[in-house]
């Protein structure tokens, strides 16, 4: 049973096209567990599809029609590949992480390969590249009873667990939990003793750590690309 | 599922699927290419000829797409919206400068594709569907107002409580209250930003 979801001004943002792509991507993993909220998204989308039904026409240029029927029959160049190659994990990719994470989320891994880098002991990070400057997209794995440090979030960061469960002192989080945590929010994440977490999560604004090893920021040893 | 009279839009966008008919293609572009164009100029932002772009390359989607189109999962009409705004989505991106790097992902990719899929969808989908024609006329006009901007522009709530400068929470609780009015399911968390698990 998922008990994280987001909230309903995020679902709203993502049916009406309202979000950047690394936003989008996590609530699509989300919803790869969920069933609540996909049943609350197919609502918005229909609310979409009536408003359109209920849009004033507007005349279209008269020969539109035919132009458009006139590149039907063009064959499709483009798509067909990327389709091919997102079809089965890249060799390159660590094929026990791909079995672990959503079918979703393979094509994005394929398109690059993931580096793995060690923050500390128990914590390591992947940056995910889709071309924004505005947020960072990534892996974070903590090893099985592993700490991340404590940090506190200057912007937002929202993180969905894809395999595994970590705790903080709020409370326990599982497969499919999806986290918003606002600036001034301050947390301790540490992986159950069973088995490593895998978290994707997408962040807004550089992470501070708080206390005094403040020297590095171990989330942020990435560049947005 | 409770027909609308005129034309089956759902059987007609079937008949695309399974036998790449162009009658049935014609009839559904002469329908929905000028609530298409009336959506996106109604966004603002587009000019005429680019909405007709748009429009076209909508359809064009829709042709290639409509093989792995289920009318027991959607109506023609939410198909149709949600190409629509993927399509508007990838030309925002195209024509923002500053991501041009990764051109090779589709607002396509981005979203669920089994995003209907579940056994009840069909019947949620027509319950949903008759209330939102029940009661999206009766809306308060700042409610309808929030929803307009952020369907027709793809504006997120942040950008409409930016362009209407009010708090960020009276969007989310006139977003909140129109969902309620039209019946139509929240998140689980509300408006919660994140429940803690017990």
């Amino acid at each position: 049973m998922i008990n994280n979801h987001p909230n309903t001004q995020l679902l709203t943002d993502y049916a009406t096209g309202g979000l950047s792509m690394a936003p989008l991507i996590s609530i699509t993993t989300h919803l790869q567990f969920c069933d609540q909220c996909r049943e609350a998204v197919s609502g918005l989308n229909i609310l979409g599809g009536e408003l359109l039904t209920e849009c004033d026409e507007a005349e279209l240029s008269d020969d539109l029609l035919a132009q458009t029927l006139a590149m039907l029959d063009a064959p499709m160049a483009t798509n067909t590949d990327a389709e091919a190659a997102a079809g089965t994990p890249k060799s390159s990719l660590c094929p026990d992480l791909a079995s672990q994470l959503p079918k979703y989320l393979h094509r994005f891994l394929n398109s690059q390969e993931l580096e793995w880098r060690s923050l500390s002991s128990t914590l390591s990070v992947a940056a995910i590249s889709v071309g924004e400057t505005d947020y960072e997209l990534a892996l974070h794995r903590i090893d099985a009873g592993g700490k991340a440090p404590v940090h506190d979030h200057k912007g937002t960061e929202l993180t969905v667990v894809l395999k595994g469960s970590f705790s903080d002192e709020d409370g326990i989080y599982r497969e499919g939990d999806f986290l918003m945590r606002e600036p001034g929010d301050v947390h301790r994440p540490s992986a159950t003793q069973d088995q490593a977490c895998i978290c994707l999560s997408v962040l807004s604004a550089p992470i501070k750590l708080t206390g005094i090893k403040q020297v590095l920021n171990p989330f942020m040893q990435f560049n947005p690309s | 599922m409770n027909k609308p009279s005129g034309p089956d839009w759902n059987a007609l966008l079937v008949k695309v699927g399974s036998h790449q008919d162009k009658a049935a293609f014609g009839a559904l572009f002469s329908h929905f290419g000028p609530l298409l164009k009336g959506f996106l100029l109604k966004g603002g932002g587009v000019e005429p000829e680019q909405a007709e772009e748009l429009v076209q390359e909508t359809m064009i989607k829709v042709w290639r797409k409509a093989p792995s189109y289920a009318p027991t999962q959607a109506a023609a009409s939410t198909w149709m919206y949600t190409i629509a705004r993927n399509t508007r989505i990838d030309w925002l991106r195209k024509h923002a400068k500053k991501n041009h790097q990764t051109d090779e992902l589709v607002a396509e990719d981005l979203f669920d594709e089994n995003e209907e899929s579940s056994p009840f969808t069909a019947l949620i989908q027509t319950r949903n569907a008759s209330n939102i024609r029940e009661h999206l006329n009766s809306l308060p006009q700042e409610q309808l107002q929030v929803l307009t901007l952020m369907y027709f522009q793809g504006k997120s709530g942040q950008e409409v409580a930016d362009e209407l400068a009010i708090p960020l929470g009276t969007v989310k609780s006139r977003v909140r209250l129109a969902l309620q009015k039209l019946k139509l399911k929240i998140s689980p968390n509300g408006e919660e930003q994140v429940v803690y698990a017990s």
